[in-house]
């Protein structure tokens, strides 16, 4: 990467920014997961790594939550960015120089901020716990650059019309800064009180709604028409899907906060735009699985096909999750317990994670133009998700329960811990699983890179999956 | 830009607009990737019509409340009732929850979700008979095992300037969200209507 850096433009090969950003995502995921596994292990066994104040789970949680948004899952959005909106508009990236910059400063700045995380340098807000300067960074040294290149690739398209996957690209990249300037305004201008707690939930909220969510559809608008070669069941229902998100995504950030004193009217407004997200989520799943009409068998036979499958599928238990979970009869029970834990997992790793392999998987051996090394470990790696993260799912969502039964019954916190203990190494197994899962993932892709046979020109790298 | 009107629900686009989008649909090629053109499929339509008005349904207070203090004032009205001395407190209990289904309480259908016994009773009742004597409105006070507290809703002003504690039934917040809706439905619209109509298929032969 280093050695692009200061290179000229024209000797800059198409492609290097997706590939650098696609093999870092691998690697923050391996760190993610990793964190997230040390993390769940304390949770499990409360006398693991004691003495040291740095390792204790006040410090470690945001690194690791921050690591996986935006290490894993926003670098894998702009791999995914930097080389399909190119290849939608029959064009080349706008500046290959501003992406592999892009990825630099985003390794950079990402490290300097999880390192004063872990040290305790933190704005104490949940999802936007970095402090103000590297919030700066971020917006500017990261977000902007993206988008101005995703902006400016889409404009300078040779094709008349732009795909779905670019709508959302486009307004996605610029939506995200909106929602990172503004979420982060507490600090930057010491608001405090309801105004704080409603902007920090209003910044977590709209992370997902305005960047993680439509991103990751996106994706699964190329991946699922390209692999199968069938054409996208229906441009229509793209903007079914791509405008109702705008609308009924962006607005109900007041639900997290239910037994809160903001305004009732905000609530209810809230609430029923948060059930309300179920529209965009039938346009999606329904567009993609229509879409895979006849070509079924790729479901188990394609490993891009396997994991964004999985991942459309899961967003229907995740908006049935999200969009009822919210409402005043659900919230005061589930509020504040492991339910909801479960849920942004379900989104995070389980909806999002599994599109956005697909995206790093196809498109690492397009732009290498170089087979997987293996498809056995690339089977081994989706079963370690999938195994992993429904373990840690269905035991945080029981855990919830309990907790939920706990406080509204008033059990006498000690006999609640106890209670959802084996669950808590239930999280752990399912945890652990993933990232050794990403381990492996990440020696296959390391060795693509290395050994991988060559794809011959005309081909493309599901068309010799399983060709020896 | 060219607008038609004459047949809104087919296309909102004249003839001549529709072939130029025709043609660029069909022979344009977006990275390998093709797009049809196929309408939403109608159970599809239903459940998002369902969808719409489930979201009000959950959100109005009819499901999930939790139990106010007003529930049990008339169960706590019987407790002293010549009827129940040297009852069991089961018989007891019947005999109240019957008497009160009897008179036909307004709270009946709470008071079946919420049931309680005679401990519970017991439990709320000094709570319950001191909020009576200071006028406070019960509904406004949530049960909470042996605990009666304020209820947490920041509802609607009251002429004396206070807030009420209650949930009303319709506030502007789900006017604002039919807006939003209206506003929606009519954007998505127009958007489709623009596009050739639903029973034009491309064909994707050129690539």
């Amino acid at each position: 990467m280093f050695k692009y850096l200061f290179a000229k433009a024209e000797d800059i090969p198409a492609g290097s920014a997706a590939i650098y950003f696609g093999y870092s995502s691998i690697i923050w995921f391996v760190i993610g997961t990793g964190l997230g596994s040390f993390n769940a292990a304390k949770l499990a066994f409360p006398d693991f790594v004691m003495g040291s104040e740095i390792l204790s789970f006040g410090h470690m949680r945001q690194v690791h939550v921050l690591a996986v948004i935006l290490g894993w899952i926003s670098m894998a959005f702009a791999m995914a960015m930097m080389y399909i909106t190119p290849a939608l508009g029959n064009t080349k990236l706008w500046s290959e120089k501003l992406g592999v910059w892009n990825c630099f400063l985003w390794n950079v700045g990402l490290s300097i901020g999880l390192f004063l995380l872990w040290m305790g340098v933190t704005s104490g807000r949940e999802y936007s716990d970095l402090p103000w300067p590297i919030d700066l960074v971020v917006v500017l040294g990261l977000l902007v650059p993206l988008c101005i290149n995703v902006l400016m690739t889409i404009k300078t398209r040779r094709t008349q019309g732009i795909y779905t996957t670019n709508w959302f690209f486009g307004a996605a990249t610029f939506m995200v800064i909106i929602v990172f300037t503004v979420g982060n305004s507490p600090e930057f201008f010491q608001l405090t009180g309801l105004t704080e707690a409603y902007l920090t939930w209003w910044f977590a909220h709209n992370v997902l709604g305005l960047w993680i969510t439509p991103v990751a559809a996106a994706i699964s608008y190329y991946v699922v028409p390209k692999v199968t070669g069938n054409p996208l069941y229906s441009h229509r229902i793209g903007h079914l899907h791509f405008w109702s998100v705008v609308v009924f995504y962006s607005t109900p950030a007041a639900h997290h906060l239910m037994s809160a004193p903001l305004p009732e009217w905000l609530k209810s407004f809230a609430s029923v735009e948060g059930v309300l997200i179920l529209v965009p989520a039938i346009a999606f799943v329904s567009n993609l699985l229509l879409t895979m009409t006849g070509k079924w068998r790729m479901f188990v036979e394609n490993i891009e096909i396997k994991f964004t499958i999985t991942g459309v599928l899961m967003a229907i238990p995740l908006n049935m999750q999200g969009g009822f979970q919210q409402t005043r009869a659900i919230n005061w029970y589930v509020h504040g317990t492991g339910w909801i834990v479960a849920h942004a997992h379900l989104a995070l790793l389980g909806f999002s994670t599994f599109l956005e392999a697909a995206a790093v998987y196809y498109g690492l051996q397009t732009l290498l133009r170089r087979k997987l090394y293996s498809l056995g470990l690339a089977n081994f790696h989706f079963w370690m998700l999938l195994i992993g993260f429904t373990a840690y799912w269905v035991s945080m969502t029981i855990a919830g329960l309990i907790q939920g039964a706990g406080k509204i019954y008033e059990v006498p916190y000690i006999d609640v811990v106890i209670a959802e203990h084996p669950y808590m190494i239930a999280r752990w197994v399912g945890g652990t699983m993933v990232f050794l899962g990403n381990c492996v993932w990440l020696y296959n892709m390391y060795m693509t890179a290395r050994v991988g046979t060559v794809i011959p020109a005309g081909r493309l790298p599901h068309e010799l999956a399983y060709e020896r | 830009m060219a607008w038609k009107f004459d047949n809104p629900l087919h296309t909102l686009c004249t003839d001549d607009q529709n072939d130029v989008a025709k043609a660029v649909w069909e022979g344009e090629s977006l990275g390998g990737i093709k797009e049809d053109n196929n309408r939403l499929p109608p159970p599809i339509i239903g459940i998002l019509i369902l969808t719409i008005i489930t979201a009000f349904m959950i959100t109005f207070p009819l499901w999930g409340q939790r139990p106010t203090a007003a529930i049990y004032e008339e169960y706590i009205a019987l407790m002293d009732s010549p009827a129940i001395q040297g009852k069991s407190d089961a018989e007891a209990m019947e005999y109240i929850i019957n008497q009160v289904k009897a008179s036909g309480s307004k709270w009946g259908a709470e008071q079946e979700r919420h049931p309680l016994e005679m401990d519970d009773l017991r439990l709320i009742r000094d709570a319950v008979i001191e909020l009576q004597r200071n006028g406070s409105d019960l509904r406004e006070y949530t049960v909470l095992g042996d605990h009666i507290v304020l209820a947490n809703f920041e509802g609607n002003l009251k002429p004396d300037g206070t807030v009420e504690r209650i949930q009303p039934w319709w506030d502007k917040g789900y006017t604002i969200d039919i807006f939003f809706i209206v506003i929606f439905c009519l954007g998505v619209l127009i958007v489709v209507k623009r596009l050739p109509d639903y029973e034009w298929e491309p064909s994707h032969h050129g690539h």
